[in-house]
């Protein structure tokens, strides 16, 4: 329905599409989504043919920028976003570029999306807004972005592909966000080259960064601090000779994989108990070898191995992390490994295992990471220091824009 | 790619230790040679979980006080309680910051008077949908003890029915399969010996079979007649002692606590000579809501509001629990307990501690509950005249309810047809600090009240000056609203002047509602605290001194009315807002309660 409301009855917690309508224009986009919220009859028809329900305003905690790329990347998001409607209500511009040789054009969907939270209660409501844009307004996302954000609200920016973060009209796009989205583990390759670039935003911009690979890794996480919450093992936390991430790999490969899950668990460690990098990530040059790193804690030494693992599992998966720390006279090891609905933790000290535990979950799909992101803090201080400890490891710091191998090295 | 540096300069910061000992604090006195009390020993299963906290060190943290005024258990309750000062335990670097909720350490659950009602109805489905979410551990079994002869199959069958039936969000059938397989039912009589032999039996073979280090999480959904001889049974069995370093052993007693003062204050010493304090949870499910506890987000995470929080810009407070709902099948228990035993003395009372408490130096358990027990030691406490002064109690007579007749409080099925029990109370209280001094909290609860509503009101004082005087309508104080139930919410009141070229002046709102900000369901309250107490966190419970202090308040009035014919009852019709009495309570004052 082209630029009138629907009077269906959604059910509760059921996304219903309010309003739909077409443009070509920026100004035509603003025209659209003032006259949504100008509309005088926003009811909803009631069993007996009367409207019984005035729908809700527009309510927006934020302004979602997704840079689909391709329109089926667009497609999906905007599925998940449709979900987050009553979550989270927002303002999210979905934009996808085409044709990029060709002459400038513009296409714009204004859609409307509302949920009742329950029974009883008015609709919130949100905006969808799709853009292509061909031609040359593809390549100015910013100038394309700016007029249709709501102002004072923040504007985080999503992602889903691999960004081209060094390209000016990122730069620009950059300039206007609050919080950049990405999914690190989606990138080509090791991913490396983009982690570079990627760590070294926040130094660049006023952005927070947000790496779903990151976020997938609560699970993880919970498992290994948990080790370390009897009062006799916290010691050993001063005392890690050794970290050890093994990740997944295609059989029939030479190992290469997408590495960012496995760093990342390294980078965490690494940054809550406050190492520091003596030697960066080195790519071993021999096939299924993985790459090696050296840490610092006081004045003991950490040995960083990432090692790719046969598996059907999809590439880049974390396996296991595995610990070994000395106190004294004795020895931890802890070995955290992945099972089919969570991970187990086994631990031995001096040789004698301790009770294994199991920490049950289920992968995370996007829509839930992305909920969490925006219910989380404004600034992540835990997943930002991971990321610059990352980006240390990887030697963002010091300026080289890929992880050397032994042999370039 | 660059060369490391052959040396960093980075400074390096080692993980912070525990300090090896606790800061000196005042040494205990003497106790004179005199003193009949027998000195005190710790028990030497009573060392905490770190190990090596409780030793001379702890001795010297009880507070100078002479100790032939004190009990063992005062002094058992000073030693483990609010008034122990211990080292602070050296934190887990790599929890900060964990975004998932912290799964418990493996353990099993005991579950006394499983068959009853309240474990159908609240207990199970929040363990389960604690199970649905992954918050429990993997390695985690319950054993249910009733009298009721079923076994492990029969009483799974009966708990997946409750489930169908009560539970928040519907299981999944794998879900519901795998939590249903993790429990196990245990047959017995909480006076046998031979039942808590088994039960000990079988919490071994559970550890035994399922490699689990021996926590245990008792928790009592039974009759309260019944908590000091399970306690007994507990601690007979050796089933409270912690073992050293391993093996947490915790029991969750569900409210009421005592039915006066020294009805509470012999439970607490039941419990107390098996358990210490920090192993015992004590429920009152109102702490569990998600609006009581953004109560305390409310008031220390924002600002604007903690500055005007005090006497000097609040005229008054109320605070209102009314349900419309008549006592249903619970005649029986109603006739024993009445409007100020089953709400005043716990759920207004901790309400009332949460909005008047000052901020805690910190968000840990013994903090937050020091500052409530300030405030209920500096409630006024009643006497004979007070109470008939600042109390007023009622009890409903037949009326109309959401246009349906119902019948009065003394028709109700095991009801006395003249019975004097209350099923309305309201009191005017004075929290006698340099905060509240002089602002009176007007509390009320009853039953079959025109609609189920809790809310706290927190009315300002109006503006000093009335500068604009000619305005047809007074502008009406601020006044801001928290609703706990139902349409969960804040509301703020203000004056606004009405659109025109006059200068009239409306009173409007501010409205923010829970369901429409964050379009989630909130845990329910049994979700929240039993995963709390899994988890140690005993912030949301209540503790002895607490439960005691509550009871001072309440017990006076109960005592009064003993002596003191009852004013005719009933005294307000069903449907109604209460009885004309409490309406001059409040308006004696020159205030009004509001209408919700």
């Amino acid at each position: 329905m082209l630029g009138h409301p629907s009077h269906k009855t959604p059910a509760p917690g059921q996304p219903i599409l309010r309003w739909n309508t077409r443009t070509h224009s920026i100004a035509g986009i603003e025209a659209e989504l003032a006259r949504i919220w100008s509309s005088v009859s926003l009811e909803t028809e009631g069993d007996d043919g009367e409207p019984e329900r005035r729908v809700a305003p527009r309510s927006s905690v934020m302004n979602l920028v997704v840079i689909a790329g391709r329109s089926e990347i667009g497609e999906r998001i905007a599925a998940i976003v449709e979900g987050l409607t009553g979550r989270h209500p927002s303002r999210t511009l979905v934009v996808s570029q085409a044709d990029p040789d060709g002459p400038a054009w513009l296409d714009a969907q204004v859609q409307a999306h509302c949920m009742l939270p329950r029974d009883g209660a008015a609709e919130t409501c949100a905006e969808l807004v799709y853009v292509t844009a061909g031609g040359q307004a593809g390549q100015h996302l910013a100038g394309l972005v700016a007029p249709l954000l709501i102002h004072d609200l923040p504007v985080t920016i999503w992602w889903p592909g691999e960004p081209n973060l060094d390209s000016p009209a990122t730069a620009d796009l950059l300039d206007l966000a609050d919080r950049v989205l990405v999914d690190g583990s989606a990138w080509s390759g090791d991913g490396l080259a983009s982690l570079v670039a990627m760590s070294r935003l926040p130094r660049r911009f006023k952005v927070e960064v947000s790496d779903f690979a990151m976020l997938r890794q609560s699970r993880w996480r919970e498992a290994i601090a948990s080790t370390f919450d009897r009062p006799a093992m916290l010691p050993f936390l001063g005392g890690i000779r050794e970290i050890t991430v093994m990740y997944a790999a295609r059989a029939g490969s030479d190992g290469r994989a997408n590495a960012i899950k496995p760093l990342y668990h390294v980078a965490w460690l690494a940054s809550r108990l406050r190492m520091t990098c003596v030697n960066p990530l080195v790519g071993e040059q021999a096939p299924w070898s993985g790459y090696r790193a050296e840490l610092r804690q006081g004045r003991r030494r950490i040995d960083v191995v990432l090692r790719p693992e046969e598996s059907a599992s999809p590439p880049g998966t974390t396996l296991s992390v595995r610990l070994r720390a000395e106190r004294r006279r004795d020895r931890l090891t802890v070995a955290v490994t992945a099972q089919a609905e969570g991970v187990t933790v086994l631990a031995t000290l001096n040789g004698e295992a301790m009770p294994e535990r199991r920490f049950l979950g289920a992968r995370r799909r996007e829509g839930e990471l992305l909920a969490e992101t925006i219910e989380g803090a404004a600034t992540d201080r835990i997943s930002s220091s991971a990321l610059a400890m990352a980006g240390s490891i990887i030697g963002a710091d010091s300026g080289p824009a890929t992880v050397m191998t032994r042999a370039n090295a | 790619m660059a060369k490391a540096p052959a040396k960093t300069k980075a400074p390096v910061h080692a993980p912070k230790r525990a300090p090896a000992k606790a800061p000196p604090t005042a040494p205990l006195k003497t106790p004179p040679k005199a003193s009949p009390k027998p000195p005190l020993q710790p028990h030497p299963s009573h060392h905490p979980a770190g190990g090596g906290q409780m030793g001379e060190a702890d001795e010297t943290m009880v507070p100078a006080v002479a100790a032939d005024a004190l009990s063992i258990r005062d002094m058992r309750l000073a030693r483990d309680g609010h008034r122990k000062r211990r080292a602070a335990p050296a934190r887990n670097p790599l929890r900060e910051g964990l975004r998932l909720e912290r799964v418990p350490d493996p353990h099993t659950m005991v579950i006394f008077g499983a068959t009853g009602d309240l474990s159908h109805r609240k207990v199970f489905p929040a363990l389960a949908q604690l199970w649905r979410t992954n918050l429990l551990p993997a390695d985690w079994m319950l054993v249910a003890v009733g009298r009721r002869p079923y076994d492990d199959d029969s009483f799974r069958e009966e708990i997946g029915r409750s489930l169908d039936q009560w539970s928040r969000v519907p299981l999944e059938p794998e879900a519901e399969r795998q939590f249903l397989e993790r429990i196990v039912y245990h047959r017995g009589d909480f006076a046998d010996d031979a039942a808590f032999d088994g039960l000990t039996k079988r919490l071994i073979e559970i550890d035994h079979a399922h490699g689990m280090p021996g926590n245990y999480l008792f928790y009592l959904a039974t009759q309260p007649s019944a908590f000091g001889t399970i306690v007994g049974q507990l601690g007979r069995s050796g089933l409270d002692h912690e073992r050293h370093g391993a093996g947490w052993r915790r029991i969750v007693i569900e409210k009421p606590f005592g039915r006066d003062l020294d009805s509470a204050k012999r439970l607490n010493r039941e419990v107390g000579k098996v358990f210490r304090e920090s192993q015992v949870y004590r429920i009152d499910h109102y702490l569990g809501k998600e609006t009581v506890r953004n109560l305390l987000v409310f008031r220390f995470s924002n600002g604007i509001f903690e500055p005007l929080w005090n006497r000097r810009y609040v005229d008054h407070v109320q605070i209102t629990v009314a349900e419309s709902i008549g006592v249903e099948e619970r005649g029986a228990f109603y006739e024993e307990t009445g409007a100020t035993r089953d709400v005043l003395q716990n759920h207004l009372l901790q309400l009332v501690s949460l909005v008047a408490m000052e901020p805690p130096a910190t968000f840990d358990a013994d903090a937050l509950r020091d500052e409530k027990v300030k405030v209920l030691r500096a409630i006024d406490p009643f006497t004979r005249s007070s109470v008939e002064q600042n109390v007023v109690r009622g009890q409903y007579g037949p009326g109309w309810v959401a246009a349906q007749p119902v019948k009065g409080y003394r028709e109700e099925d095991d009801v006395d047809p003249l019975s004097e029990t209350e099923t309305y109370i309201a009191a005017r209280l004075q929290v006698d600090d340099w905060r509240w001094s002089g602002v009176p909290f007007y509390l009320r609860t009853g039953k079959r009240l025109p609609k189920r509503a809790s809310e706290i009101a927190i009315q300002f004082s109006g503006v000093p000056h009335r500068l604009f005087a000619d305005t047809v309508t007074d502008p009406q104080p601020n006044l801001l609203a928290i609703r706990i139930q139902p349409d969960e919410g804040i509301l703020l009141r203000f004056g606004s002047k009405v659109p025109g070229l006059g200068m009239e002046i409306r009173t409007v709102n501010m409205d923010f509602t829970y369901g429409s900000a964050f379009s989630v369901d909130a845990p329910d309250a049994y979700e929240t605290l039993i995963l709390d107490s899994m988890l140690g966190d005993a912030s949301l419970f209540t503790r002895a001194d607490e439960v005691e202090a509550a009871w001072s308040i309440a017990s006076p009035i109960l005592d009064a009315w003993i002596d003191e014919p009852a004013p005719t009852l009933p005294n307000y019709a069903a449907g109604t807002w209460g009885p004309e009495a409490a309406d001059a309570l409040i308006e004696r004052d020159g205030r009004r309660w509001r209408r919700i």
